[in-house]
């Protein structure tokens, strides 16, 4: 059996306080794993130790305790990040490069070829839609599109595991949403993807598994579906249903000693809707 | 998707990589209009000299020339180098870096190596503006003393004479322990730079050691010139000043400079041992660096 894409053992972090006898505990005795895979959403308000947890599995923060792996190899070890991409919150990147420079710079550091490191950069540019933007300096990208270029650099390697942390923060709902069908798509590709984000929505519409931490301590974990359905009602939306037939409908579900909870309309969701009227939806 | 690979421990490409980026970063944010100040400063201080005999025309323009050399390289050392690791940690772009697989030392030994080629530009190009502004003083000095009315060999003796008092080989040397003065200022910075809280702080710690740096000699020599009756020190003032001497560094042993503007050559051994000596610290100041960013957590 492969090893798990990524491993988490009774990782504890303390962060002393100069000066002072205390310490801060930023995340107490966290065990999770994450399949190969999988879409994991790591949940929190802000304080819950989901960025100190990502920066211990990349390998920039050491663990007071337990121990982090990556598809089994430690994750203090430098190694470990060959199958690593990360995209930290809000990004900026070297102002003065291109969007192929840089590109090439992070494919320099992971040893690319010349040749491979140049197919490779606008086989990404393209993927990440920037390909007009290939030569424009990184200082006048817009928001979007410096996540787009993060994303970008954070797969140059053709890396198993992403790790993103906010990757849709400031995004406008266009930019949101093409980040999100990324994400999918990155999944279809087989990639694991670890998304720390606080947009719920959009947690739950990508996430396959997601992890709640609440002041340094996972307090659920689990498949979504499994965390969120409410066991005893079932949803049904009819259309084209005229009065007569709901009369009946709800005839029946009495007779079976079940319970109408409530009749709405379904309704979109308001970035749909927003995306409708602003040309964002074909 | 890859297959893990074999991870290579230590990749000059890599440190490569870093040092033309640090390069880039430096070049793009313009640093290099310093040189139109020095330029104007040269070209300046030649031109008012007209009163002076050519031989003091000469020394003051390889004393101002190397002067500023010394302050201008050692003052890009510092700023340069202070800015770069906040700058990095400040746009989360040292995260992307030490994210992908790039061991800590690479990072510093790449970072250093991108100061040292801008150093290395930047006293190239002051080199030439100082040889430039020197030729063409001594051209004028030798079609001023072409024009005296004098007998032929006197003649040729004085043209000689004025050739011999302009170029003199020294200044390489000289030039070279300048460039190494300012990389060890620079190898100091970064060090700073490694646990300092900004770039701020980095700059005032790094000029106070400079100055520390030139005065520890002076201070040394009081300080054991006043101990009773000549005696040798107790072996804990001798460790304690070789500690002091470790952290920091005696720049007047690369004040090399007044001997070669007055003509005198550079020992050989004395330019190595100087060498040597820059070297060390450099190496010393960048193993310290790489320990404390090793463990620096991000």
């Amino acid at each position: 059996m492969s090893a798990p894409a990524i491993s988490i053992r009774n990782l504890t972090k303390v962060f002393p306080i100069p000066f002072k006898r205390e310490s801060v505990v930023a995340v107490k005795e966290l065990s999770l794993e994450v399949e190969s895979g999988q879409v994991y959403g790591l949940l929190g308000p802000n304080g819950s130790g989901k960025s100190t947890t990502m920066k211990i599995v990349l390998g920039l923060v050491a663990p007071s305790s337990g121990s982090t792996e990556i598809f089994g190899r430690d994750s203090r070890r430098v190694e470990s990040r060959e199958d690593v991409g990360f995209l930290p919150e809000n990004p900026y990147f070297y102002k003065y490069l291109t969007g192929t420079e840089t590109l090439d710079f992070y494919g320099k550091l992971c040893g690319l070829g010349g040749k491979k490191r140049r197919e490779r950069t606008r086989e990404l540019l393209s993927l990440v839609g920037l390909e007009n933007a290939a030569d424009r300096r990184i200082g006048g990208y817009s928001k979007g599109m410096l996540q787009r270029i993060g994303l970008a650099q954070a797969l140059v390697q053709e890396p198993r595991l992403l790790v993103l942390d906010e990757p849709t923060a400031g995004v406008d709902p266009a930019g949101s949403r093409e980040i999100r069908d990324l994400i999918l798509d990155f999944k279809m590709r087989g990639i694991t993807v670890l998304l720390c984000s606080h947009l719920l929505g959009q947690v739950q519409e990508i996430c396959d598994r997601v992890g709640i931490l609440h002041r340094g301590v996972l307090v659920r974990e689990g498949r979504l579906e499994e965390l969120i359905s409410i066991g005893n009602q079932t949803e049904l939306i009819l259309e084209n249903a005229s009065p007569d037939v709901l009369a009946e409908v709800e005839q029946v579900i009495a007779r079976g000693h079940g319970r109408v909870v409530e009749k709405r309309k379904p309704q979109t969701t308001l970035e749909r809707y927003f995306l409708k009227v602003t040309g964002g939806e074909e | 998707m890859n297959a893990p690979t074999a991870h290579r421990a230590f990749s000059p490409g890599r440190i490569w990589a870093i040092a033309s980026n640090t390069l880039l970063e430096l070049v793009r944010l313009k640093v290099f209009y310093f040189m139109l100040l020095f330029a104007l400063l040269i070209i300046g201080s030649s031109l008012f000299m007209v009163n002076f005999t050519f031989q003091q025309q000469f020394q003051v323009l390889k004393d101002v020339s190397l002067g500023a050399m010394s302050i201008f390289t050692w003052l890009l050392a510092v700023l340069a180098t202070a800015m770069l690791l906040p700058n990095d940690i400040e746009d989360r772009t040292l995260y992307t870096i030490l994210a992908k697989p790039v061991p800590r030392l690479e990072y510093i030994l790449g970072k250093l190596l991108g100061v040292l080629l801008l150093l290395a530009v930047a006293i190239t190009l002051m080199t030439a503006v100082f040889c430039i502004v020197l030729y063409a003083r001594e051209q004028m000095v030798l079609a001023e003393t072409a024009r005296v009315e004098a007998p032929s060999d006197e003649l040729a003796a004085a043209l000689a004479n004025v050739k011999a008092s302009t170029f003199n080989a020294n200044l390489i040397p000289g030039i070279l322990i300048i460039y190494l003065k300012a990389a060890v200022c620079a190898a100091l910075t970064l060090l700073i730079s490694t646990f300092a809280s900004s770039s701020i702080f980095t700059i005032i710690v790094s000029v106070v050691v400079y100055f520390i740096g030139h005065l520890q000699p002076i201070a040394r020599e009081y300080w054991l010139a006043a101990l009773p009756g000549g005696a040798d020190p107790s072996p804990f003032l001798k460790v304690l000043l070789g500690l002091v001497a470790l952290v920091f560094p005696d720049f007047q042993l690369f004040n090399l400079v007044d001997d070669i503007v007055v003509g005198n050559a550079v020992p050989l051994a004395m330019f190595l041992k100087t060498a040597g000596l820059g070297l060390g610290y450099i190496s010393i100041y960048t193993l310290v660096a790489y320990l404390f960013f090793a463990n620096k957590e991000l």
